[in-house]
């Protein structure tokens, strides 16, 4: 792992979507046994898309570096616990990342402000637009998510870039909370299945 | 939950993207054991929201990196767990290797574990035996826990530990440092509403981490449980919670455990 740890760190300039296609895994496998290297490694390959997704969710920018953080931290704990049968070392790290973002959103923002969040929701989507243009991973999401329907385009921003659960997503949306459930699923089928993931 | 399982999943969409109260959570993780397919599918959505995380990448300010390398630095790692690992090497050699030490009768500790060992191995028996024949698709994560139980039993360092429930009925518990993992199981224990149940929790200086929701008891014998994500100086704690489970203990144990190291 000796190519990994670099000074010069800033990790500028790097699509996140490399991330599975280098061998995260392996370098996973080495921070487990306590590797520093292998973590820099992690740190620059996964932070950005970390710091990207917790920023999201929670809006406030010093509250997300330090959740940011938090998360790599955890990534360093934790490594030996990764199993790759479960999926990719970029999505472990992601779920880690969007759980505790949401985490903090519903420990920490209680019903009045939630109520003032739900006003600026939309904002959600809108970001994601403009983040969609910078690199071509980022297009072909954005691809893809044009290719869902509406409703499932909103649940699932809704959810994933604005942190809701699938009762405040019915709720802002006006529709049955059984449909934001199939349409979150469906959505994110869809995406799956237009992003090539397997 | 037979009833729901279909219900629950269309949860896996919103389970997914973290959109679930943590009832709704708790429910769909006992729904995923016993639910191939939804495994598959929490993994291939899994990856898909991965890929909207990734494309929200945004550089932190170039500090943090030391910063965080530094923390990790502070940091003691977790030990890998074993039981995934193990799986494929437990064809029983570990069993007939354990119960053979504890003939032979050289350490009396050997065979306080083994006679530990059968009397679990009966009760999991009965349990598996029970639930077996009712509930389809049960064997693979039965097998699991039952492949994660005689890894425990079977480990050279493993050591019973009893404990009273201030409530009511006793805990014991058979853990293996090297596995990292435990065995746990209660007798006699208090009869809660239908509303109400024991749930399981690894206490640590930095809190309280869930480990799961003991079954209902069947012949005054509740679990086994396995629990194989120990680190050192942790605790095991039982408490009283709504039957869907919390996320953070809401009252007091009824019995702790200290697992030493």
């Amino acid at each position: 792992m000796a190519g990994g740890d670099r000074s010069d760190g800033t990790p500028q300039g790097r699509p996140a979507g490399e991330l599975r296609r280098d061998g995260l895994e392996l370098v996973l496998a080495e921070v487990a046994k306590g590797d520093h290297a292998a973590f820099r490694l992690v740190y620059d390959k996964a932070a950005p898309a970390v710091l990207g997704i917790v920023r999201r969710v929670l809006r406030d920018p010093a509250q997300s570096e330090e959740v940011m953080q938090e998360v790599l931290l955890e990534i360093w704990r934790t490594a030996a616990r990764f199993d790759p049968s479960t999926g990719s070392a970029a999505a472990w790290i992601m779920t880690v990342a969007h759980r505790r973002a949401v985490d903090r959103v519903r420990s920490e923002q209680r019903a009045s402000e939630r109520e003032l969040r739900a006003a600026t929701a939309s904002i959600a989507y809108d970001e994601v637009s403009d983040a969609a243009l910078t690199s071509l991973e980022h297009q072909r999401v954005r691809h893809c998510l044009d290719g869902l329907t509406d409703l499932q385009r909103e649940s699932v921003t809704l959810a994933y870039y604005g942190g809701y659960s699938y009762r405040e997503v019915a709720q802002l949306l006006g529709v049955a909370v059984g449909t934001v459930k199939t349409r979150m699923r469906d959505g994110l089928i869809r995406l799956r299945d237009c992003l090539g993931v397997e | 939950m037979r009833a729901r399982g279909a219900g629950l999943h269309t949860l896996v969409g919103a389970y997914v993207m973290d959109a679930v109260s943590d009832a709704d959570r708790a429910s769909f993780e006992r729904h995923l054991l016993t639910c191939e397919q939804c495994r598959t599918d929490v993994r291939g959505l899994r990856e898909a929201a991965a890929r909207l995380a990734e494309a929200a990448a945004v550089s932190p300010r170039p500090e943090l990196r030391e910063q965080t390398m530094q923390a990790a630095a502070r940091t003691r790692q977790q030990p890998p767990l074993v039981v995934s690992q193990k799986r494929q090497f437990l064809a029983g050699r570990q069993w007939r290797h354990a119960s053979r030490s504890a003939r032979a009768g050289a350490r009396p500790w050997l065979a306080r574990v083994a006679l530990t060992a059968v009397v679990l191995l009966a009760i999991t028996a009965t349990v598996f035996g029970l639930h077996l024949s009712s509930m389809q698709g049960r064997l693979s994560a039965a097998e699991q826990r039952d492949t994660a139980i005689a890894t425990v039993l079977g480990a050279h360092d493993a050591t019973t530990l009893t404990a009273k429930v201030t409530t009511g009925g006793r805990a014991t518990v058979v853990m293996s440092h090297g596995e990292g993992a435990l065995v746990f199981i209660a007798s006699g224990l208090t009869r809660l509403p239908a509303a109400q149940a024991y749930e399981l929790w690894l206490m640590s200086p930095t809190g309280a981490t869930p480990v799961g929701m003991l079954p209902p008891a069947r012949r005054g014998m509740s679990g086994p449980m396995v629990v194989n994500s120990l680190s050192t100086g942790e605790k095991l704690a039982m408490t009283v919670e709504p039957a869907t489970g919390a996320r953070q203990p809401t009252s007091a144990p009824v019995v702790l455990v200290a697992l030493g190291s």
